[in-house]
């Protein structure tokens, strides 16, 4: 594996990705360790079309549209992961049995995947602006070149309409992705009369997308063959993979699979890492100078509480409430929403009584569509064969609306890592999650709000579904920067305390969320701290080969 | 088994689509049923609702609205799904779900014909379901 790199990154995540691009940059040499699970089935399967066209010729298509197993059908309660399809369900592999996690409350989806999560997000990718940043020890001018920085390397596209000021500036957007029929009739109604709309606090725009609408380097702007849920066709979609492909044709950067990271040991004059090599079934160490985690949120306190012996202590843990609105948008009925759309949120919705400068509710507008129908029926009281036909007469008119909330930490909410063997990579993470009266309540209000909004629009909501508390699969706060140097939180640059080469980079170290993806943030973030690590090693800066 | 399942095919297929199933679509629908359904023995009364819905095709509209209503999670059901997701995951039977333009007049006319249509199939259903599940 030849000489010591300058600094580990554990993981390939959006996180791990975007802290190890400046750090190459800057001419460091890092080595990336990380379990790397790949797609073994069905990347290859899916053709390159529009889904109707799919459809209608590929007679193998339930191979990947149902999965070789089935896996597709599925007959359990709606959860975190609801939407991940049989070509999607790969970046799961594994997680459950090398992380083992245990909870009566929180049942999160975990990844080992080369690129984890999100090889199957919904690439919602709004920035945090200043309201949102209130609880954190660094400021919105901290992050904005950040955001500008990721943005250029892995393409937003957004429009400068009326959620700007929810949504965060952000110069380096390229222009909106088009919205599909069903939300282009809300969004025409809405133009109509705004001004009453807004002064009830709700606002219509075009969401923020890691989605190109133009071409980036080797990647393609959507073909609108909304087949996003299935494929990656033409690369539109950002992947953090896409990223790890770029960094490979760098000299200083090696990426090695198979390596589960168990602790990290903080020296003198560096840090050791402990991994366990999953092939040859053998431990082995990394040395480097300087040592960047971002395994996940949940990964990376299960290392860290490992390697500082907190087993038993308590952290605080944050994660958006999840809500599914099922919605019939009744000025489009009759129509056969035929026309070329993406597969990802069609439309943003903002919540905002008070304005942009006190925190609001975002929530996205899904069309639903190549997610196929039979998944509607499962949960409907509705016999089959009428309701397949009520559901076809329907479907162009229905949406799902993706509402989540803002979570601060409390007493209820807290994971807390319990030993098991002796190599200690069977540690169990206990996790328990639970929101007080006074937090459900505000929800409710939230949405009820919402749903008045949207019903002025000729937007019903038919049913609600709350899939659990893990469903949103944003996992934050067990680490979070602090000012203060209390054990097991993190400075504002990154760096753990205790420690003195250690940095984490993913949401574990954001003290709260905002009613928004954090992922955008959290690669803002870690390209913040990977640039300032860079600066204090003394690294050249030197243009990226 | 793969007798039952075979008839079973037929009949859910005849039910949802007004068709036969290819043998393929016979074939996948087994091969669906073993790998999801055969870990665990079907319940006294699911086993009494599928063997008659094999030996009567008719019963399976209005065993299909009871159990809509009356046992959303029983095998039945589940099983109606599987075929229904195999029949909409193949080229035949794919346009049958893809929408269409629709006047407002005429789709109205339409929701409120599957309402009725629903609603007649449920009261034959409730009283066939209760029957099968319960005798048994
Ligand atoms: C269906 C779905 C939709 C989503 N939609 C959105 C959205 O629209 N907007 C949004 O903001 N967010 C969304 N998210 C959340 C988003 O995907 C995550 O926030 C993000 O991917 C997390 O990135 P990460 O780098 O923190 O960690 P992860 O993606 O979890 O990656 C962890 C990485 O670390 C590696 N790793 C973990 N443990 C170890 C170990 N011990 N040793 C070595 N390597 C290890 C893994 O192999 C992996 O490469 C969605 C998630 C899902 C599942």
């Amino acid at each position: 594996m030849g000489s010591d790199p300058d600094v580990l990154v554990v993981g390939s995540g959006a996180s791990a990705v975007n802290a190890a691009w400046p750090l190459v940059a800057a001419g460091l040499r890092v080595r990336m360790l990380d379990v790397g699970v790949r797609d073994e089935r069905y990347g290859n399967l899916v053709p390159d079309g529009p889904f109707e066209e799919v459809r209608r010729t590929d007679p193998q298509q339930h191979r990947y549209l149902l999965g070789d197993r089935f896996e597709g059908i599925g007959f359990e309660h709606l959860g975190a992961g609801a939407q991940l399809t049989p070509p999607r369900q790969w970046v799961t592999r594994d997680a459950d049995r090398l992380q083992p996690l245990a909870s009566a409350s929180f049942f999160p989806l975990q990844s080992l995947a080369e690129g984890g999560l999100a090889n199957a997000w919904g690439a919602g990718a709004p920035a945090f602006c200043a309201a949102d940043l209130a609880g954190y020890p660094i400021a919105h001018a901290d992050l904005a070149p950040h955001y500008e920085a990721v943005a250029a390397r892995i393409g937003i596209s957004g429009a400068r309409d009326d959620l700007w000021p929810f949504l965060g500036p952000l110069d380096a957007m390229q222009p909106a992705v088009a919205c599909d029929g069903n939300a282009g009739a809300i969004l025409r109604r809405y133009a109509r009369g705004p001004d009453r709309l807004h002064r009830d606090g709700l606002y219509l725009g075009a969401p923020r997308l890691a989605m190109l609408s133009r071409p980036l380097g080797d990647r393609q702007p959507t073909r609108y063959w909304d087949m996003d849920f299935w494929s990656d066709a033409g690369r539109s979609v950002y992947r953090p993979r896409w990223t790890v492909d770029d960094l490979r044709r760098s000299p200083r950067f090696a990426f090695v699979p198979r390596r589960l990271v168990v602790a990290f040991a903080d020296g003198p004059d560096g840090v050791t890492v402990t991994a366990r090599d999953l092939d040859a079934g053998t431990v082995e160490t990394h040395r480097a100078r300087r040592l960047v985690i971002g395994a996940g949120t949940l990964a990376t306190t299960r290392i860290v509480l490992r390697s500082l012996g907190a087993h038993g202590t308590r952290v605080p843990l944050v994660c958006n409430p999840h809500t599914y609105a099922a919605m019939l948008n009744l000025g489009r009925l009759g129509d056969a929403g035929d026309e070329p759309r993406h597969s990802l949120a069609q439309l943003c919705v903002v919540h905002a009584p008070r304005g942009p400068a006190a925190p609001f509710t975002v929530g996205h507008y899904y069309s639903y569509r190549s997610l196929l129908l039979f998944r509607l029926l499962k949960g409907s009281p509705l016999p089959m064969r009428h309701g397949l036909a009520v559901l076809r007469l329907l479907s162009p008119s229905l949406g799902v609306l993706i509402l989540q909330h803002a979570d601060r930490p409390t007493p209820a909410k807290y994971c807390e890592l319990r030993a098991g063997g002796a190599g200690g990579d069977d540690d169990v993470l206990h996790v328990e999650y639970a929101l007080s009266r006074e937090e459900q309540a505000r929800i409710d209000a939230v949405e009820a709000d919402i749903v008045r909004g949207l019903r002025r629009l000729r937007c019903l909501r038919l049913q609600t579904v709350r899939p659990g508390h893990a469903a949103s699969t944003h996992f934050a706060g067990t680490l979070p920067m602090s000012r203060r140097d209390a054990p097991l939180t993190t400075a504002p640059d990154g760096r753990l305390h205790g420690t003195r080469h250690v940095y984490v980079v993913d949401g574990s170290v954001f003290p709260d969320l905002p009613s928004k993806g954090l992922t955008f943030t959290m690669m803002a973030n870690a390209d913040r701290i990977a640039t300032l690590l860079a600066r204090s090693l003394g690294a050249l800066q030197s243009a990226h080969t | 088994m793969d007798r039952e399942l075979r008839r079973e095919a037929v009949v859910f297929s005849r039910y949802l689509v007004r068709a036969a199933p290819s043998e393929a679509l016979i074939e996948r629908y087994c091969a669906a049923n073993r790998e999801l359904f055969a870990h665990e023995a079907p319940s006294a009364a699911d086993a009494a609702v599928l063997a008659f819905a094999r030996d009567h095709a008719w019963a399976v509209a209005p065993l299909d609205a009871g159990h809509a209503l009356l046992g959303p999670a029983s095998l039945l059901r589940k099983k109606l799904l599987v075929m229904t997701a195999i029949l909409e995951t193949t080229p035949e039977y794919a346009a049958r779900t893809e929408p269409r333009a629709v006047a407002l007049p005429m789709l109205g006319l339409r929701l409120a014909a599957a309402g009725v249509a629903m609603a007649a199939g449920a009261a034959a259903g409730l009283a066939l379901t209760l029957a099968l599940r319960h005798g048994k």
